[in-house]
């Protein structure tokens, strides 16, 4: 799977790191993780756990029949545990370093160009 | 039973038998856990989502899933090339006929064609500042622009631009269509750069003062054009082949139908010159030449496609066996 990880992506592997889901448990959790902004239609979900299960980064845990409908459960495998962890480092690292720039910025406020540039 | 849920199932025959067998109550049933009480009919976004999603995975069990990268490459090419083309015409529009002479033409400008030139400017400039939808409206625009000229200079009894000129600029606006949303900026101001080329090259080959420039032109700036596309594709199919991505294979395929329409005369020439040693190709030969070009051209893709699920090496993996009751699915 190509790195650095799309969002949707990102956040799938995110809902199933708690516990295993089921597919409508993953589009509720994906939509409570971006605060409403994201949501997934099943068609696209389940394309996407097809490529991430052929990328070996989610694991089929389990069936279940709810109501007379089918539930399969997923879950993170020990490799998308890993990717996970390293995207989200490399996510926090990006975070640490924007903020410390906005933080000089406020302290320090940017002087004006001068027209022209350097003599 | 309800009725809603047989119309999703109605829906998923987008993907392949096999994949539905296996997935189809698993999707049915998170539509249907997501779908609100008393809803009747699915959403045209769920259909929209559902026919992507099957035309996704029919694409994957063929190992075909580079094809949409691929025809989006195409997409780009093809919407530099039919902006290039645009501001070589809008040019030679510039050109209109001296009143006193009495030749026909649309006001200042030698044909109506001018309308559908300058509608194609509008997704060469929008691609820059707002891809994706915008981007695709203008595209849209553009080509019903393109299909209408030959309609409006009928009924109004006014010059158009020859048929091939348009059916080319047709072709190329249909498959740039697919062109897509996350491009560099680099990439994005290629088609704006592309209509300042064509404006350009149109100065230096035809001048500001000649008139009714489409009589040949176009025998000569089209084929060139094509040919330089068709380069072009070859060459990124080889650059990204080196690099073991396929989708410029994909690429080249999809520009076979503008790129043949766009060299139409050759073509033409190549049949009239087999059959009856002609130097020229004749009108109904041209015609023949680019019907059967329109035909065959779109039917390759799914031919390539059907083929390498048929004899390629890229299927996709099976699903394991059911972790609950260990049968093979």
């Amino acid at each position: 799977m190509d790195t650095p990880l799309r969002e949707p992506t990102f956040l799938i592997l995110t809902a199933l790191a708690r516990e295993p889901m089921h597919g409508y448990a993953i589009i509720g959790e994906v939509a409570a993780l971006s605060a409403g902004r994201l949501s997934l239609r099943p068609g696209t979900l389940y394309g996407a756990l097809d490529r991430l299960t052929d990328a070996g980064l989610v694991e089929l845990d389990r069936e279940e029949t709810v109501d007379g409908r089918l539930r399969r459960y997923y879950r993170l495998s020990p490799a998308g545990d890993a990717t996970l962890a390293a995207e989200t480092e490399r996510l926090r690292h990006n975070v640490e370093a924007a903020t410390e720039r906005l933080r000089a910025r406020r302290v320090q406020p940017l002087a004006p160009r001068t027209a022209g540039g350097l003599a | 039973m309800t009725e809603l849920e047989r119309r999703y199932r109605r829906l998923l025959r987008a993907y392949p038998t096999d994949y539905r067998r296996d997935r189809g109550d698993e999707i049915v049933g998170t539509y249907l856990d997501l779908a609100g009480p008393g809803r009747r009919w699915p959403s045209l976004a769920d259909a929209a989502d559902l026919g992507r999603g099957g035309l996704r995975q029919r694409l994957r069990a063929a190992g075909a899933t580079d094809l949409i990268p691929g025809v989006r490459l195409a997409g780009l090419l093809a919407l530099i090339t039919a902006a290039f083309l645009a501001g070589f015409w809008t040019l030679v529009e510039r050109n209109g006929p001296d009143p006193e002479l009495g030749v026909p033409g649309f006001g200042p400008f030698v044909s109506v064609g001018v309308i559908a030139w300058l509608a194609w400017l509008a997704p060469a400039l929008l691609m820059l500042f707002a891809p994706g939808r915008p981007t695709r409206v203008a595209v849209t625009v553009a080509v019903l622009a393109t299909a209408m000229v030959p309609v409006v200079s009928g009924l109004a009894d006014v010059p158009r631009p020859p048929l091939y000129a348009l059916a080319s600029q047709f072709a190329l606006g249909v498959l740039a269509l697919a062109v897509g949303n996350r491009l560099p900026l680099p990439a994005r101001a290629l088609p704006g750069t592309a209509a300042l080329a064509g404006a350009g090259t149109a100065l230096f080959l035809v001048g500001p003062a000649h008139w009714s420039w489409y009589g040949w032109r176009p025998e000569d700036i089209l084929p060139a054009t094509g040919g330089m596309l068709l380069a072009l594709a070859i060459v990124l199919a080889i650059g990204l082949g080196i690099r073991r991505d396929a989708q410029g294979g994909w690429t080249v395929a999809a520009l076979l139908t503008p790129i043949g329409l766009l060299s139409v005369h050759i073509l033409a020439g190549i049949v009239d010159a087999v059959a009856s040693g002609a130097p020229r190709p004749t009108y109904p030969t041209l015609i023949a030449t680019a019907v059967a070009v329109a035909l065959l051209g779109p039917a390759l893709l799914p031919a390539a496609v059907a083929l390498r699920g048929r004899y390629g090496t890229g299927r996709a993996r099976p699903l394991e066996p059911c972790p609950t009751c260990g049968a093979p699915r």
